[in-house]
C-alpha cells in the first residue's frame, strides 16, 4: 500500500471507523528516511487529528502511563544508554535540553593567582581549572548570587602550589594538585588601610570538614589525571581556586554531561523479497550488518533485517535501484538516549534530576497560572 | 643465486616512484630551508661583492694645492698623496654600550633594547706620499693602516656572518629564539626588516619588438646595457626600422637608424659601423648578415647603405655624430673626439669602455640588426616582455650591493676633500679622522629602516623596498620573505605585466598575489625556487676563447643557464645574477638518471655531506633556469614517464629532458598549506593565500621573550587532519594556525546568512578559538638638550601639568604598572615626566614643575600587564617596553574562514542544546550556510570535510596535496567504511525541536582558521567629541573617538528625500557651527565683545550695523585664508538692491 502507484480517491476502499488508513498510520508513528531526505518528520500534536476516522489523537496521563516504558541497555560509570518508548520528542527533547544546560553542578569561577611563573598564561590556566570535573554534589550547595559573600554553604575552596625545582626536569601538573581547603581561603584581601583586619576571600563559619555531608567524601576532583600545565625548571603556579555552583546554560563547564543525546529506534523494512546475488549486495552494502542472509534451502538465499538498530543511516542500501525494495524508517516514539556524564553525578542519577527539574517548571507554570 | 641478484640489482636501478620523490623535496628543505635565496643572496654580498667594490674604487690621489708661500720654498716639486683601500674584514655582530664596553650583539637583545644587529666592517688602508725631487728623483713614503673602521654593516639573520649561524635547536633555543624561525631579515632598531625582491627587466638582452602600426617604426631592437660592477643607469640603445609608409622621399624605405646615448637624432646604422672603423660595405654586411647568400636579408640593408653613400669613411662619419651631440660650435677635431668618446664609452658599454674594443661593438652592433632584421623577415616572432627568462630579480645582496657601493663612492669622496683640506693647509693627514664611518653605518641603516633605497632625499629612490617582516602568523612570514615586487606604476591599466605568464610555471605562485592594485605585480616564490647570485663570467670566457673550436668537457658553476638556441644557431651562456631556476630530474633515454638505490641511499644518510647538493653534484638533477627551461622537453610525473617507455606512439614526447620533481611544487608557502586546491576555481585559492596571513596560530615559539607591538596567539591551536606534504617542510603541524573544526553545512535558524556562521557558544565554553591578545607599549627618557633628561617615574598631581584624564593609581613609584596589574581604557601604563625650566624672572613661580609624558593604554583595549622590560638603548638612555596582554574570546562578529577563500563572521552563538545532533551525539562547531558553496565551487572545501572525517576515524593524517591521485571515491568507500555515509551527509535532530531534520546534513571535520579582524577592535560609535584644530568639524577615526562621516552619497541621499533641516543638522549643527558678526556696510568680519556687549567694525568706523551669521567654521577659515590673500569675501547679509536703496535713501 505505501508504494507510489497513484489510485483515485474514488477507488479507494472505504476508510474502517476506529482505525488509521495504513499510509497515515505510517506518517503518525514513522519517519520515513528517503534516499535524499528523511520525510513525516513531525509530530501530529492535535488531539481531532484524526476526528475523521474516530482515531483519538489525545494524549492524557492514562494513556501515557499505559505506554510509556524504559528499559536500560547499557550502564556503566559515566555512561548510560536507555530506551525510552510512548513519549513525545519534545518531552525527550526537554530531557535533554534540561541535562546539558540546567542541571547545576560545581565548578571552579575564581581562581586567585599568587604566582604563576610557568609558560601557560594565567587566563588559560584559569580556563582550563573551571573546566576540571569535581567530585561534589552540588545538591548540598547553594547558590552564590552577586552580593554573598563566599561560605562553607556555597564555595569550595581549592589550593594548587606546585613547583619545579631548579636544574631538575619537567613537571607535568595534574588535577590530583589541587586540594580540597575546608577552611576557606587562606589569602588575605588586599587592604589600604592598615588599621583595619584582613579579611580572607571568603568568610566560612566552620570547617567543611565538619560538616557531616562532607566529613566522609572529601571535595576533591572527579579524575586525578587531567593535566592542567607543565613546568619547566625553576617555574612555579600557586594558586587558591573557588568552585560556586552554576548552571550549563550559564557556562559550559557547569553542565553535568558532555553531553547527552538520542536517536530514534531504526527500523529497516525490506519491501519486496531480495533473493539470490542481489541478497549478496545488499547485504554488503551495509557496513555496520543489518542485514543477514536466510538460507532457504536448496541454495536460494534470501535478505532478512538482522539488526536493524545497528542502522547508522548511511542510505546505501536505498540508493539508486533499491529504493523500492528496502524503507528506513525511525520510530517517532521510541527513542535511544544516551548520557555521558562528567562524574558530578552517576548518569541514572542525572536523568531522574531532569525529570525533576522539568516537573518543577511544570509546578512553577501551573501556580502561576492558577 | 644468480638470478637472485640479478633481480636484485634489477630493483636496484628500478625507477623511483613519486614517493621517492618526497625524499628527494625534503633532502632539498633539509638542507636549503626555505629563506635560501635570501641568505644566498646576502652571503654572496659579504663574501664577494663588498670586496669588490672596495677593489674597484681607484686610488686618492691629491695634489696639494697650496697657496704660494714665499719664503718657505718646498724641497720638492710635486707631492703626492695616494690612498687606497685593500682587505676588507667584517666581525661578527657588535654593540658597543655607551660606556665603551664591546660585547658580541645577540639578535634576541637587538629586538628588545631596539638596537641594530649590525657588523663593525674594516679595511686595510694603505698611505703613500710620493715625493719627487728637482732632479726627478722620487722618495715614496708608505703608511699601512691596518683594519680601520669603516662602517656598520647589518648583518641578515642566519647568514654566515650571523651569531646564530649554525647553532643547533638547543642552543638557538637556550640564546631564546625560535628553532623553526629561517632568519633571512634584518634587525634595524629592533624592528626585523625583509629586503622585498625586486624584479627588472633583463639588462644587456636584446629585445625586438613590432610597432603597432600606424607608427613611425616598424620594428625596434632595443638593448639596455649596462657593465657589470657599474652604478650607473643602463645606457639603452635603440634599433628602429622605419615603416615603409613613413618613409618620404620617393627611395625604397625601410632605413634602419639607431639611438645613441647623448645623441639628438637618430643614427643610420652604416654611418656607426663607418665610426666605428668599418668602411667598406662588405666589412659591414659581414657584421650584420652572416650568410651572404641571404637575400632577403641584404634586401632589407640595402635602403640603409643607401642612405648612408654619401658617408664613405670614419672621420665624416664621425663627424656627422658629433654634429648631433650635445656640444654645439666646436672644432671639427672635438666633434670626433667627442663622438669617438661617445662610441667607446657610452653606446653598449657591456661590451666594453675600453680602447680598442671597437670589433666587438661592431659585432654585437651588428648582432642587434641582425635580430630586428629576423623579425622584420618573419622568421623569428617578436620578444615577449612578460617572459620570465627577460626578468631578473634584485634581491637582498644586489641592492646592499647597489646601496654600498653608493655609500663607499660617498666615503671615498668625503675622504678626499678631508685629506685635501688637511694637505692644503699644509697639516698632518690623520686617515682615523678622514674616514668617516657614519657615511656607511647611517647610509645602510637609513635605507633599511625606511624601505627608501638610495640616500635621502635624492631623486631615484624607490620606496617599499625594505618593509616589516610580517609576524602574524609562520606562513605570513615565510611568505613574507619570499616576496617580491615589480616596481611598475600600480595605476597603469596595463593588464599584460600582471597576467600570469606560461613560464611562471614553478617559479612564482600561481594562487598567491593580492587582490586591487597590486594584483598580479607583487608576486611569490615558488617552494623549490633557486635565484642565480651570479658567478665569474671570465673562466667560461677564457675557456671559450681559447678552445671554443674543439670539442671538450668541462664543468660550469650548477647556476650556469647554458641555452642552445638551434634557431638562432647560438649557445647562450647566462651567469648573471637574479635569474629565477629550479631543479628537475634529469632524464636521459626516458628512463630518470636517480634510481631507487639512490634514493636508499638518500633516505638511510647519517653525514649531512650527503643529501641534496649530493644529487645535484651526481647529476641527477640539475638547476634550469626559466630561459633554458624553453629548450627542454620536461614531462610532468614519473609516470609519464613509465607510460612513454611502455607505448612510445602514445607518449606525448619521444625525447624528454627532464621530470618534474613533483608538480605541487609551483605553489608558494601560503598556497601550499590549502588541502585540494586543484578541486577549487582558482580566486579561492588567491583568497585563501591572502587569508592564511591574517589567520592566528603560533608565530614563532619563543613569543614570550619577545615584546612585538601586536600579536595574536591561539589558545589551542591544532595540526591539521587534512594536510598537503608540503606543509611538513612550512612546519605548518608545528606552528599551526587553525582548529579541525566540526563544520555542517546547513540552513538553521537563518542566522548563518550572507557568509556569516553559527558557532556553538559551548564550544567556546570549552576553549573554541581562543586566543590571547598581545600589544606592547614603549617608551624611553628621551635628552632634552645637554643636561635636562625626562624621567620614568609616578606624576604627581602637585607640580605636574597636562596630566591626562586616565587613572595613574597602576603604576608603581618606578612609572611602570608591574606584571599582573588589570589596565583598561586609558589608564597610564608608564608614567614619564620632563622638568619645566623655571623662569624666575617672571617673579611668581608656576606650581607647576614638571611636564606629563606618560603612555596610557588605548581608551578601547583593556587587559592585564603581561611582562615588563627596562633596559637601555643604544644611546644609555633608560627604555621601557611594557608588553599588555588579553584574552579574545570568539563572540558575534569575529571573522573566521576555512582555508579556501571561505571567510565569514559569526552571526549567532548557540549554546550545544540548541544545536542540531547526529545519532552520534555529536554537535556541530561550525555551521555554514549551503549558499556558500555553489556559487563559489570550493569542492576543495567538501572533499577535505570528507577526508578529515576518514583521518578523524582511521586515527591518520589525510593528504590533501595537488595533483595526486587520491579520489573522492576512494576517500568516499573508506568513510563508508567507517559507518557512514559514504558523501559525508549524516541524519540530525533539531536542537530546539527535538525531531529530526528534514534535510541531510553535510558534516564533518573542516580546519578553519580565526582571523585577526575583531568586533571589539572595531565597534565604534560617537555622539559628541573631540575635533580638529584647523577646521573645528569631528575627528576622523575610531582611535581618536573620531565621528562617523555623512558622506556625499548619503548627502545625495538626503537631497532626494527634501530631508533639508536633517541636512543641515548633519552638515552643519552636528559639524562646525560657527557664529560671526558681520558689518552690514562692508559685509567683512566685525569685531565683537560679547561681555560688553561692543560690536565694531573699524574699517568702516560702524558700531550700529552689524549682524550675526551663523556659518561653518570651515568657511570662516576659508573666508580668512581668502583675506590672507588679498581677496575681500563679504557676507552680504540683505537683498543686493536693499542696500542699493538704502544708499539712495
Amino acid at each position: 500500500m505505501s508504494s507510489s502507484t497513484k489510485v483515485s480517491a474514488l477507488d479507494m476502499p472505504d476508510v474502517p471507523m476506529g482505525q488509521l488508513p495504513e499510509h497515515l498510520h505510517l506518517q503518525r508513528t514513522r519517519v520515513v528516511c528517503k534516499a535524499d531526505a528523511p520525510i513525516h518528520t513531525e509530530g501530529i500534536q492535535y488531539s481531532g487529528a484524526y476526528a475523521s476516522t474516530g482515531v483519538d489523537n489525545s494524549m492524557g496521563p492514562n494513556k501515557f502511563c499505559k505506554n510509556f516504558k524504559t528499559e536500560v541497555v547499557r550502564l556503566t560509570e559515566d555512561e548510560i544508554e536507555f530506551d525510552m518508548v510512548g513519549i513525545d520528542a519534545s518531552l525527550a527533547n526537554a530531557f535533554r535540553r534540561i541535562l546539558i544546560a540546567e542541571v547545576p553542578t560545581m565548578a571552579i569561577e575564581k581562581v586567585l593567582m599568587v604566582n604563576n611563573t610557568s609558560v601557560i598564561a594565567d587566563e588559560v590556566l584559569a580556563h582550563r581549572l573551571g573546566l576540571v570535573p569535581l567530585n561534589a554534589d552540588p545538591r548540598l550547595f547553594e547558590y552564590l548570587s552577586e552580593n554573598d559573600t563566599p561560605n562553607e554553604r556555597n564555595t569550595i575552596v581549592y589550593k594548587m602550589d606546585v613547583s619545579c625545582k631548579k636544574g631538575g626536569s619537567r613537571v607535568t601538573v595534574k588535577s590530583d594538585q589541587l586540594k580540597w581547603l575546608p577552611n576557606g581561603s587562606e589569602l588575605q584581601m588586599a587592604t589600604y588601610d592598615s588599621s583595619a583586619k584582613a579579611k580572607s576571600y571568603t568568610s566560612f563559619s566552620c570547617s567543611q570538614d565538619s560538616m557531616p555531608e562532607f566529613s566522609q567524601k572529601p571535595l576533591g576532583v572527579r579524575f586525578d589525571d587531567i593535566i592542567l600545565a607543565k613546568l619547566g625548571p625553576g617555574q612555579v603556579i600557586e594558586l587558591e581556586a573557588h568552585a560556586v555552583k552554576g548552571m550549563g546554560k550559564v557556562h559550559a563547564k557547569w553542565s553535568p554531561v558532555a553531553t547527552a543525546w538520542y536517536r530514534m529506534l531504526p527500523e529497516v523494512v525490506i519491501l519486496k523479497e531480495v533473493k539470490g546475488d542481489d541478497a549478496e549486495k545488499l547485504v554488503k552494502k551495509c557496513p555496520v550488518g543489518v542485514f543477514d542472509i536466510e538460507d532457504l534451502g536448496n541454495g536460494e538465499k534470501k535478505a532478512v533485517v538482522a539488526n536493524s538498530r545497528a542502522c547508522t543511516l548511511c542510505r546505501e542500501c536505498v540508493r539508486g535501484v533499491n529504493e523500492e525494495l528496502v524503507e528506513l524508517r525511525r520510530v517517532k516514539d521510541h527513542f535511544i538516549f544516551t548520557i555521558e556524564s562528567t562524574g558530578a553525578f552517576s548518569p541514572a542519577e542525572l536523568f531522574m534530576k531532569a525529570v525533576k527539574i522539568l516537573e518543577e517548571k511544570c509546578d512553577r507554570v501551573i501556580s502561576k497560572l492558577s | 643465486m644468480a638470478d637472485d641478484y640479478a633481480m636484485m640489482e634489477n630493483d636496484e636501478d628500478d625507477e623511483i616512484t613519486q614517493e621517492d620523490a618526497w625524499a628527494v623535496i625534503s633532502a632539498y628543505f633539509e638542507e636549503k630551508g626555505l629563506v635560501r635565496q635570501q641568505l644566498d643572496s646576502f652571503d654572496e654580498f659579504i663574501q664577494n661583492t663588498m670586496q669588490e667594490i672596495v677593489d674597484e674604487s681607484a686610488d686618492i690621489e691629491i695634489r696639494p694645492e697650496s697657496q704660494h708661500n714665499p719664503g718657505r720654498q718646498s724641497d720638492f716639486v710635486e707631492t703626492i698623496y695616494k690612498i687606497s683601500f685593500g682587505q676588507i674584514y667584517l666581525s661578527r655582530p657588535m654593540m658597543t654600550e655607551s660606556d665603551g664596553e664591546t660585547a658580541t650583539l645577540f639578535p634576541k637583545a637587538a629586538r628588545l633594547r631596539n638596537l641594530t644587529y649590525s657588523a663593525p666592517l674594516y679595511v686595510d688602508v694603505t698611505k703613500r706620499i710620493i715625493k719627487k725631487g728637482h732632479d726627478c728623483e722620487e722618495v715614496a713614503e708608505t703608511q699601512d693602516f691596518a683594519k680601520v673602521f669603516i662602517g656598520k654593516v647589518p648583518i641578515m639573520l642566519r647568514s654566515s656572518y650571523c651569531t646564530l649561524y649554525q647553532n643547533s635547536e638547543k642552543d638557538l633555543t637556550e640564546l631564546g629564539e625560535c628553532p623553526y624561525d629561517q632568519g633571512g631579515y634584518f634587525i634595524i632598531n629592533g624592528s626585523e626588516k625583509v629586503l622585498i625582491a625586486q624584479e627588472k627587466m633583463s639588462t644587456n638582452h636584446v629585445y625586438v619588438f613590432k610597432k603597432r602600426q600606424p607608427n613611425k617604426y616598424a620594428y625596434v631592437a632595443e638593448v639596455r646595457s649596462m657593465a657589470e660592477n657599474q652604478n650607473r643607469p643602463a645606457s639603452s640603445m635603440f634599433v628602429r626600422m622605419l615603416s615603409r609608409t613613413s618613409a618620404k622621399g620617393g627611395s625604397s624605405g625601410q632605413y634602419i637608424r639607431a639611438t645613441l646615448p647623448y645623441i639628438r637624432a637618430d643614427i643610420p646604422i652604416i654611418i656607426i659601423f663607418r665610426a666605428l672603423g668599418f668602411v667598406a660595405d662588405k666589412d659591414i654586411l659581414e657584421h650584420i648578415c652572416y650568410d651572404f647568400s641571404d637575400t632577403q636579408m641584404m634586401e632589407l640593408l640595402r635602403p640603409s647603405l643607401e642612405e648612408a653613400f654619401v658617408i664613405q669613411n670614419q672621420q665624416v662619419a664621425l663627424d656627422y655624430i658629433g654634429k648631433r651631440g650635445a656640444t654645439v660650435g666646436v672644432t671639427r677635431e672635438k666633434r670626433i673626439k667627442y663622438a669617438k668618446e661617445i662610441l667607446q664609452k657610452e653606446m653598449l658599454p657591456h661590451v666594453g669602455v675600453g680602447e680598442y674594443c671597437e670589433t666587438k661593438k661592431a659585432y654585437y652592433f651588428g648582432y642587434i640588426i641582425h635580430r630586428l632584421l629576423l623579425c622584420a623577415i618573419g622568421r623569428r616572432p617578436e620578444d615577449d616582455r612578460d617572459h620570465y627568462g627577460n626578468k631578473r630579480l634584485d634581491l637582498a645582496g644586489p641592492l646592499l650591493g647597489g646601496l654600498f657601493r653608493m655609500l663607499f663612492r660617498k666615503l671615498t669622496r668625503d675622504v678626499r676633500s678631508y685629506v685635501q683640506k688637511c694637505v692644503d693647509n699644509g697639516k698632518d693627514v690623520n686617515l682615523q679622522f678622514a674616514i668617516k664611518a657614519k657615511t656607511i653605518t647611517s647610509g645602510l641603516k637609513y635605507s633599511l629602516a625606511t624601505g627608501n633605497w638610495g640616500q635621502a632625499n635624492q631623486a631615484g629612490t624607490r620606496a617599499g623596498v625594505s618593509q616589516v617582516l610580517n609576524r602574524l602568523t609562520y606562513a605570513s612570514t615565510l611568505s613574507h620573505l619570499r616576496r617580491l615586487n615589480s616596481p611598475i606604476g600600480r595605476e597603469g591599466k596595463l593588464a599584460k605585466p600582471r597576467q600570469l605568464h606560461n613560464s611562471h610555471w614553478g617559479m612564482m605562485c600561481p594562487a598567491e598575489t593580492p587582490e586591487g592594485q597590486a594584483c598580479g605585480l607583487v608576486k611569490n616564490l615558488a617552494l623549490m625556487v633557486y635565484i642565480t647570485v651570479g658567478s665569474a663570467a671570465h673562466p667560461i670566457l677564457e675557456f671559450l676563447e681559447e678552445w671554443s673550436t674543439e670539442n671538450f668537457e668541462i664543468d660550469v658553476n650548477t647556476e650556469v643557464g647554458v641555452i642552445r638556441d638551434i634557431r638562432l644557431k647560438e649557445l647562450r651562456l647566462y651567469t648573471d645574477y637574479g635569474r629565477c631556476s629550479r631543479p628537475l630530474f634529469i632524464v636521459e633515454k626516458q628512463r630518470l638518471l636517480i634510481k631507487k638505490k639512490d634514493i636508499r641511499a638518500l633516505q638511510q644518510r647519517e653525514t649531512p655531506e650527503e643529501g641534496w647538493h649530493d644529487l645535484v653534484s651526481k647529476g641527477f638533477i640539475e638547476y634550469i633556469d626559466t630561459e633554458e627551461e624553453e629548450t627542454t622537453m620536461i614531462s610532468m610525473t614519473i609516470n609519464d614517464l613509465v607510460n612513454a617507455r611502455q607505448n612510445p606512439e602514445e607518449a606525448y614526447s619521444e625525447t624528454y629532458t627532464h621530470c618534474e620533481i613533483h608538480p605541487s611544487l609551483i605553489l608558494g608557502v601560503c598556497a601550499s598549506i590549502i588541502p585540494f586546491p586543484d578541486h577549487n576555481q582558482s580566486p579561492r585559492n588567491t583568497y585563501q593565500s591572502a587569508m592564511g596571513k591574517q589567520a592566528m596560530g603560533i608565530y614563532v615559539t619563543n613569543y614570550q621573550l619577545r615584546m612585538d607591538t601586536l600579536a595574536y596567539v591561539l589558545y589551542y591551536p591544532q595540526k591539521p587532519l587534512v594536510t598537503t606534504r608540503a606543509m611538513e617542510h612550512l612546519h605548518f603541524r608545528q606552528l599551526p594556525a587553525g582548529i579541525n573544526a566540526i563544520v555542517a553545512i546547513a540552513c538553521y535558524s537563518g542566522y548563518n546568512q550572507e557568509d556569516s556562521v553559527i558557532m556553538n557558544q559551548s564550544s567556546i565554553d570549552r576553549g573554541f578559538f581562543r586566543s590571547l591578545f598581545f600589544r606592547s607599549y614603549r617608551d624611553e627618557e628621551k635628552k632634552m638638550g645637554t643636561l635636562v633628561k625626562e624621567d620614568f617615574g609616578r606624576p604627581n598631581r602637585e607640580n605636574t601639568m597636562g596630566m591626562r584624564h586616565g587613572s595613574y593609581e597602576k603604576l608603581d613609584d618606578d612609572g611602570l604598572a608591574p606584571p599582573g596589574t588589570r589596565v583598561s581604557g586609558e589608564d597610564v601604563i608608564i608614567g614619564k615626566t620632563s622638568p619645566i625650566p623655571q623662569d624666575d624672572a617672571q617673579g611668581q613661580a608656576s606650581r607647576y614643575t614638571r611636564r606629563d609624558h606618560s603612555t596610557s593604554l588605548r581608551h578601547s583595549e583593556s587587559g592585564m600587564v603581561d611582562q615588563v622590560l627596562l633596559t637601555t638603548n643604544a644611546d644609555g638612555l633608560r627604555f621601557v617596553k611594557v608588553r599588555m596582554r588579553s584574552v579574545r574570546i570568539p563572540q558575534i562578529g569575529d571573522k573566521f574562514s576555512s582555508r579556501h577563500g571561505q571567510k565569514g563572521t559569526v552571526g549567532m552563538t548557540y549554546t550545544q542544546e540548541d544545536m542540531p545532533w547526529t545519532v552520534e551525539g555529536i554537535t556541530p562547531d561550525i555551521i555554514v550556510n549551503p549558499h556558500a558553496i555553489p556559487s563559489r565551487m570550493t569542492i576543495g572545501q567538501l572533499i577535505e570535510c570528507i577526508m578529515g572525517k576518514v583521518a578523524a576515524h582511521m586515527g591518520k593524517e589525510g593528504d590533501a596535496t595537488p595533483f595526486t591521485d587520491v579520489t573522492v571515491d576512494n576517500i568516499s568507500k573508506a568513510l563508508h567504511k567507517c559507518g557512514y555515509q559514504m558523501r559525508g551527509f549524516e541524519t540530525m535532530y533539531n536542537g530546539h525541536t527535538g525531531r529530526k531534520l528534514t534535510a541531510m546534513i553535510f558534516l564533518g571535520p573542516t580546519y578553519y582558521q580565526r582571523l585577526k579582524h575583531m568586533v571589539d577592535d572595531k565597534i565604534h560609535s560617537r555622539g559628541r567629541g573631540p575635533v580638529q584644530i584647523l577646521t573645528r568639524q569631528p575627528a576622523e577615526g575610531r582611535s581618536r573617538d573620531g565621528g562617523l562621516r555623512f558622506g556625499e552619497m548619503e548627502r545625495d541621499c538626503m537631497i532626494a528625500h527634501g530631508a533639508a533641516h536633517f541636512l543641515k543638522e548633519r552638515l552643519f549643527d552636528q559639524s562646525d557651527a560657527y557664529r560671526v558678526h558681520v558689518c552690514e556696510k562692508c559685509g567683512l568680519i566685525a569685531i565683537a565683545n560679547l561681555k560688553k556687549n561692543s560690536f565694531e567694525c573699524r574699517g568702516c568706523k560702524n558700531k550700529t550695523d552689524i549682524v550675526q551669521v551663523h556659518i561653518p567654521y570651515a568657511c570662516k577659515l576659508l573666508f580668512q585664508e581668502l583675506m590672507a590673500m588679498a581677496i575681500a569675501p563679504r557676507m552680504l547679509t540683505k537683498e543686493p538692491n536693499a542696500t542699493k536703496d538704502q544708499k539712495k535713501k
